[in-house]
C-alpha cells in the first residue's frame, strides 16, 4: 500500500514526510526556477519486480530523500495484446491508495489500471508512452505527470474533470487541444514540446501557471480567458511579438528569456498590464539595445523585477530621464531631416529656375548682352512667393536646437541659411534677407558668405549692405553667379576686407581665363588675400599680378586728366553714399565709418581706385542719361558753329570786298574834298547843326 | 591765310574732317556732367586739360565705345593705350583666348562690342577654330587693322564677296576661274572651286574704294604693295598681310613696329618701381584728400619689400578707424 499522503497543489511550502511515497507539488515563490518543482521521494522497489522500478527521478536536485518503501507493482498481461494490465498488491493499494508511480518502467503504452478508481496522483515520467490512454476511468485524478515521454497529441483526458496539475513536458506534442473538460486545471506544463500556437486554453479560468518554454512559439496571443493566470513561462521560443497580455488580470510573472523580441513595440501590450511585476527579456535581441533598460522601465512603471533583478528607484528615475531625452532627440532629428529635405528641395528648385533663366535669355530679351536681372517677370516665380511655415518655427527651433544649425527662411524661390560661420544665399530673392534684422551675435559669427544661383550684378548692388551687416565676412564664395568679365572683380574692392575668394568654375566662365587670378590679386591687392580657390597666395603670385597689370593701374591713375579722376571717384563714392543715405537713422559712428571708407577708397591704392565696375544696367542707364546732355551739347555746338561760320563768312566776305570798299571809301573822301571851300563850308555847317 | 584748299571746303565739312566738332561737343558734354567738380577749379583749366589729354591720347580711357569709335585719332589712341597697358601680358608670353582679350578690352572700355574682337580674332585664326589661343602681338596687330579700318574692311568684304560670286562692281565681268595656285588657306564663303580672287582685279576695286570712301583707309600705295606680291589671295589672307605690313602700321602711327612691340622702356621703369613696392602697396599713406586734388603719384614706400603679407594687413587695420578692433585681434 502506498501511504497516501501528499499535498495537493496549493502553493504552500512543502512539507517533508519521511516515509512513503511523497509527492509534493510546490510552486515556489522564488523565481529562480519557474518550473513546477517536484519534490520526490525516492524509494526502493520490491526486488521481485525489478522491471517495475518505480523510482521517481528528482526534478528538484536540492531535496533528496531516500524512500524506505518499495512499491509492489505487478504488471500482468491482459486479454488485449497491446495493453498490459497493472495490478498492485493490496498492501500497496492500502498504503498508497491515491498515488501511483510508474516512472522509468519502459512503458510504451499506458497500461490498463484496474481497481484504482481512487487514484489522485499518477506518475508516468520517463517512459516511452506515445498516447494517453486507459486512464479515463480514473476520474478522481488530480495530478497527472507524463513528463519525458513520446506523446504526440493531447488526448484521452476528457473524463478527468478533477485534474488540477497536468505535466506534459518533454514530449512531442504539436498543438494544444482536447483540454475542454479540464476546467479545474491549475498548472499546465507543456515545456519542451513542439507547440507552435497558443490555442484552446481560453476556458481554463483557474489556470495559474502555464509553462510553454522550449516550444516553437513565434508569437503570443489568444490569451483571453485565463483569468487566474499568474505565471507564464515562454522561455526559449522564437517569439517575436506578444499580444493580449493585458487581458490577463492576474499575471504577475512573465518569462520571455531567449526569444526573438527586438523592439518594445512588439511587446507593447505589457505596458497596459497593471498586474505584471516580474519580467525577463534576457537572451532577446532587445536586451542588447542601448535603450533597453530604460525603455522597459519607462513603459512599465509597475515592474518590480527585471531579468531577475530588483528595479530600484534610481533606475526608474534614470529611465524616465533618458526616455525623455531620447524622445526629444528623436523629435529633433526628425525636424532636422525635415529641414534638410526642404532645403534640398528648395535648392533644386532655385537651380532649376536659374537654368531656365540662363537658357531663356535668347527667347525673352532681344539684346543678348543684357543679363536677365528682371526675374520678377519670370512667370515661374509667381507660384513660389509663398512664405513657408519655417519662420514661425524658428522660435521653437532656437530653443530646442543647438547653435550649430539654424534654418532661417525657406521659400520656394530662394533659400537663406546661416550655418555657424557660413551664410549661404541661394537664388536672387535671398539677397533681400540682408535687410533683415540680424542679431549681432549671429552676424558677428559669420565669416563666410556663399552666393549661389544669383547674378553677380545683383550681388554687387547689395555689397554695401553686406559690408555693414556682416562685418566679419572674410571669405566669399561664388557659384553659378555669371561672372564673365574681369572687370566685375572691381566691384569687390568696395568691401572692407576679403581674405579668401572662391569662384566655383560652375556657372562662372571667368574662371576659364588664364589671367583671372592675377587680376583679382592685382585689383584687390589692398586686401592681402590669403587664398584664392583654396590655393594659398604666394609672394610670387602677387609679383606676377603686379607685373601683368601694374601698368594698367599706373596709366589709370597718372594719365587720366584730373576731372576724369574726380568724376570716376565721384561716381563710386556717390554709389556708396546712395545706400547709406537710404537707410535711415544714422548714428554718428556710422557716419564716421563712411568717411573712413571714402578716405580709404581714396587713400589706399588710388591708382587702382579708377578701376571700378558698374553693372551693365547701371551703365546703360547712365548712357541713357547722358544722351540728353549730348543732344543739348550737339545743338549748342551747332549754334556756336553756325555763329562762327557766319562770322567767318562775313569775315571772308569782308576780306573779299574790302579792297573795293576801301577804294570807294577813298574815292568818296577825295570827291568830297575836291572843292576845299565848299568842303569847309559843309563841315562848319555840320558843326553848327550839331549844336 | 586765304589758302585755296581751305576755302574749297564748306565750313561744316572742314570742321568735320578735322573732327573738331566731335571734340568740342564731347568737351562740353563732359563739362555738363561734372559741373560741380569742375566748377571748383575753373572751366578754362578744364578745357586745357581736356585738349591736352586729347593730344596725349588719354582721353579715351574708360570712355564709352561710341566715343572711342568716333574719330580715327580716338581709335589710334585707344590702340595705343591698350598696347601700353597690356604689353606686359604679351611680354609674359601668355596665350589667351579671344574672350580673354575681349575682357582686357573691356577693362578699358566697358561696353566694347564682342563682334569687333571676334572679327579681329578671325583675322588671326584665319576664320578657323575660334577658341584657339592667340599671342598678344598677333592679336594686337589684327585688332588694329580691324578696329581702325572697320568700315573700310566691311566694304572690302562686300567687294570680295562680289568678286567671289563673279560680279565685278566696276568693270566687265571677268571670269575668275581656273589657274589658282593652291594656297594653304581655306577659301572664304561657300563651296567655290576657286580660292580667293585675282589680286590685280581686287587691287583695282580697292583703289576705287579708297577714292570714294569717306572713312579712313590705308594708304592706297601700301595696299597696292600688299596686293602686288601675290597672284591670288583670300579675304583673310589679305587682312593678315595688311596687319603684318609694317608700312601700314607706321602709317597708322598708333603702335610701334612689330619688332618693338614688347619694348617700352619708360613703362618698364615705372613697372619696376611698382614691383619694388608689392608688399607695401597696401594702403601706404592715406593722405587726406581734398576735393579737388588727389595724390596719385606713386605713394611713398612703407617698409621693406620683403615684409610678410599679413603684416601688411595690420597696416590696413590701423587705418580703418576705431571700429575695427576685431581685425586687429585676428592678426
Amino acid at each position: 500500500m502506498i501511504p497516501g499522503k501528499y499535498r495537493s497543489v496549493s502553493g504552500r511550502a512543502a512539507n517533508n514526510v519521511n516515509c512513503g511515497l511523497h509527492l509534493v507539488i510546490q510552486t515556489s515563490s522564488l523565481p529562480e526556477k519557474s518550473k513546477v518543482r517536484f519534490k520526490q521521494v525516492e524509494f526502493k522497489l520490491n526486488k521481485e519486480t525489478p522491471s517495475f522500478s518505480g523510482r521517481l527521478l528528482q526534478h528538484d536536485l536540492e531535496r533528496n530523500y531516500s524512500s524506505r518503501q518499495g512499491d509492489h507493482i505487478h504488471l500482468a498481461s491482459s486479454s488485449m495484446p497491446s495493453f498490459p494490465i497493472l495490478q498492485r498488491s493490496s498492501e500497496e493499494k492500502i498504503l498508497y491508495s491515491d498515488r501511483l508511480t510508474l516512472e522509468r518502467q519502459k512503458l510504451t503504452v499506458c497500461p490498463i489500471i484496474d481497481g484504482e478508481e481512487h487514484l489522485r496522483l499518477l506518475n508516468f515520467q520517463h517512459n516511452f508512452i506515445t498516447r494517453i490512454q486507459n486512464i479515463s476511468n480514473l476520474q478522481r485524478l488530480i495530478f497527472l505527470d507524463l513528463y519525458d515521454n513520446q506523446i504526440e497529441e493531447i488526448s484521452g483526458l476528457s473524463t478527468l474533470r478533477s485534474l488540477r496539475v497536468l505535466l506534459l513536458g518533454k514530449n512531442r506534442i504539436k498543438q494544444i487541444s482536447n483540454l475542454e473538460n479540464l476546467k479545474s486545471l491549475d498548472v499546465l506544463d507543456l515545456h519542451g514540446n513542439q507547440i507552435t500556437k497558443i490555442e484552446n486554453v481560453s476556458h481554463l479560468c483557474d489556470l495559474r501557471v502555464l509553462n510553454l518554454a522550449r516550444n516553437l512559439l513565434s508569437h503570443v496571443d489568444n490569451l483571453n480567458g485565463l483569468d487566474s493566470l499568474t505565471e507564464l513561462n515562454l522561455r526559449h521560443n522564437q517569439i517575436t511579438f506578444v499580444r493580449d497580455v493585458d487581458n490577463l488580470p492576474c499575471l504577475q510573472r512573465l518569462f520571455l528569456s531567449f526569444n526573438n523580441i527586438s523592439t518594445f513595440e512588439s511587446v507593447c501590450c505589457l505596458a497596459d498590464s497593471s498586474s505584471l511585476s516580474d519580467i525577463t527579456f534576457d537572451g532577446n535581441p532587445i536586451a542588447q539595445e542601448s535603450w533597453y533598460k530604460h525603455t522597459i522601465l519607462q513603459n512599465m512603471m509597475q515592474l518590480r523585477q527585471l531579468d531577475m533583478k530588483r528595479v530600484t528607484e534610481e533606475e526608474r528615475r534614470m529611465a524616465s530621464v533618458v526616455a525623455k531625452k531620447e524622445e526629444e532627440k528623436k523629435r529633433e532629428s526628425h525636424k532636422q531631416s525635415l529641414l534638410k529635405e526642404k532645403k534640398r528641395l528648395t535648392i533644386n528648385n532655385v537651380a532649376r529656375k536659374w537654368d531656365l533663366q540662363q537658357h531663356r535669355i535668347p527667347n525673352i530679351a532681344p539684346n543678348q548682352d543684357r543679363k536677365v536681372s528682371d526675374s520678377s517677370q519670370d512667370p515661374s516665380q509667381l507660384h513660389g512667393s509663398t512664405v513657408s511655415a519655417f519662420p514661425e518655427e524658428t522660435g521653437s527651433l532656437d530653443s530646442g536646437l543647438t547653435n550649430d544649425l539654424q534654418g532661417l527662411s525657406v521659400t520656394d524661390t530662394h533659400l537663406v541659411e546661416v550655418d555657424g560661420d557660413t551664410l549661404s544665399l541661394y537664388g536672387s530673392g535671398a539677397l533681400e534677407s540682408l535687410d533683415r534684422n540680424w542679431s549681432v551675435q549671429t552676424a558677428g559669427m559669420v565669416t563666410t558668405v556663399s552666393f549661389t544661383f544669383i547674378e553677380f550684378d545683383e550681388i554687387v548692388q547689395v555689397l554695401p549692405k553686406l559690408k555693414i551687416k556682416f562685418p566679419n565676412s572674410l571669405h566669399l564664395k561664388f557659384k553659378e553667379t555669371n561672372l564673365v568679365m574681369l572687370q566685375q572683380f572691381n566691384a569687390l574692392a568696395q568691401l572692407r576686407r576679403v581674405d579668401q575668394l572662391t569662384i566655383d568654375p560652375q556657372g562662372n566662365p571667368v574662371v576659364n581665363f588664364t589671367l583671372w587670378k592675377y587680376y583679382v590679386l592685382f585689383r584687390l591687392s589692398h586686401f592681402s588675400m590669403q587664398k584664392i580657390n583654396g590655393t594659398e597666395v604666394t609672394q610670387n603670385d602677387m609679383i606676377m599680378a603686379e607685373r601683368l597689370f601694374g601698368i594698367l593701374a599706373h596709366v589709370a591713375s597718372s594719365e587720366l586728366p584730373q576731372y576724369r579722376m574726380i568724376s570716376i571717384l565721384g561716381d563710386a563714392r556717390k554709389k556708396q553714399f546712395r545706400y547709406l543715405l537710404e537707410t535711415k537713422g544714422k548714428k554718428p559712428g556710422l557716419v564716421n565709418e563712411e568717411n573712413n571708407d571714402s578716405k580709404r577708397l581714396v587713400g589706399e591704392n588710388t591708382n587702382r581706385a579708377m578701376l571700378n565696375y558698374t553693372t551693365r544696367d547701371f551703365y546703360n542707364e547712365r548712357l541713357e542719361e547722358i544722351k540728353e546732355k549730348k543732344k543739348f551739347c550737339k545743338m549748342y555746338m551747332e549754334d556756336l558753329v553756325k555763329e562762327a561760320t557766319e562770322i567767318n563768312m562775313k569775315n571772308e566776305a569782308l576780306q573779299k570786298l574790302w579792297p573795293q570798299m576801301f577804294i570807294e571809301l577813298v574815292r568818296d573822301a577825295v570827291i568830297e574834298i575836291r572843292n576845299k571851300n565848299s568842303y569847309m563850308k559843309l563841315c562848319l555847317q555840320q558843326i553848327t547843326d550839331q549844336n | 591765310m586765304l589758302s585755296p584748299d581751305r576755302l574749297a571746303l564748306p565750313d561744316y565739312e572742314y570742321l568735320a574732317q578735322r573732327h573738331v566738332l566731335t571734340y568740342m561737343e564731347d568737351a562740353v558734354c563732359q563739362l555738363l556732367e561734372n559741373k560741380e567738380d569742375i566748377s571748383q577749379y575753373g572751366v578754362a583749366r578744364f578745357f586745357t586739360e581736356y585738349f591736352n589729354s586729347v593730344c596725349q591720347g588719354t582721353h579715351i580711357l574708360f570712355r564709352e565705345f561710341s566715343f572711342i569709335q568716333a574719330t580715327p585719332h580716338n581709335r589710334a589712341s585707344f590702340l595705343r593705350a591698350f598696347w601700353k597697358c597690356f604689353r606686359t601680358v604679351g611680354k609674359n608670353g601668355d596665350l589667351l583666348t579671344m574672350r580673354e582679350y575681349h575682357c582686357l578690352l573691356q577693362l578699358l572700355c566697358p561696353d566694347f562690342p564682342l563682334e569687333l574682337t571676334q572679327k579681329a580674332a578671325r583675322i588671326v585664326l584665319m576664320d578657323d577654330a575660334m577658341d584657339c589661343l592667340m599671342s598678344f602681338s598677333d592679336f594686337l596687330l589684327a585688332f588694329q587693322i580691324q578696329f581702325y579700318y572697320s568700315e573700310f574692311l566691311e566694304s572690302v568684304a562686300a567687294i570680295y564677296q562680289d568678286l567671289l560670286a563673279g560680279k565685278n562692281p566696276n568693270t566687265v565681268i571677268v571670269p575668275t576661274s581656273s589657274s589658282g595656285q593652291h594656297r594653304q588657306r581655306p577659301p572664304l564663303g561657300e563651296a567655290s572651286v576657286l580660292e580667293g580672287v585675282e589680286a590685280s582685279l581686287f587691287s583695282q576695286c580697292l583703289e576705287n574704294l579708297c577714292d570714294r570712301h569717306k572713312y579712313s583707309c590705308p594708304p592706297p600705295a601700301l595696299v597696292k604693295e600688299v596686293l602686288s606680291n601675290v597672284q591670288r589671295l583670300t579675304f583673310y589672307g589679305f587682312l593678315v598681310a595688311l596687319s603684318k605690313h609694317h608700312g601700314i602700321n607706321q602709317a597708322l602711327g598708333a603702335l610701334p613696329d612689330k619688332g618693338d612691340l614688347m619694348h617700352d622702356p619708360a613703362m618698364d621703369e615705372e613697372l619696376e618701381r611698382l614691383l619694388a613696392q608689392v608688399p607695401g602697396l597696401v594702403n601706404s599713406a592715406p593722405a587726406n584728400p581734398e576735393a579737388g586734388c588727389l595724390p596719385f603719384r606713386t605713394p611713398p614706400r612703407v617698409g621693406s619689400p620683403w615684409r610678410p603679407l599679413h603684416h601688411a594687413r595690420k597696416v590696413d587695420a590701423e587705418s580703418d578707424g576705431s571700429t575695427e578692433e576685431t581685425d586687429e585681434s585676428e592678426t
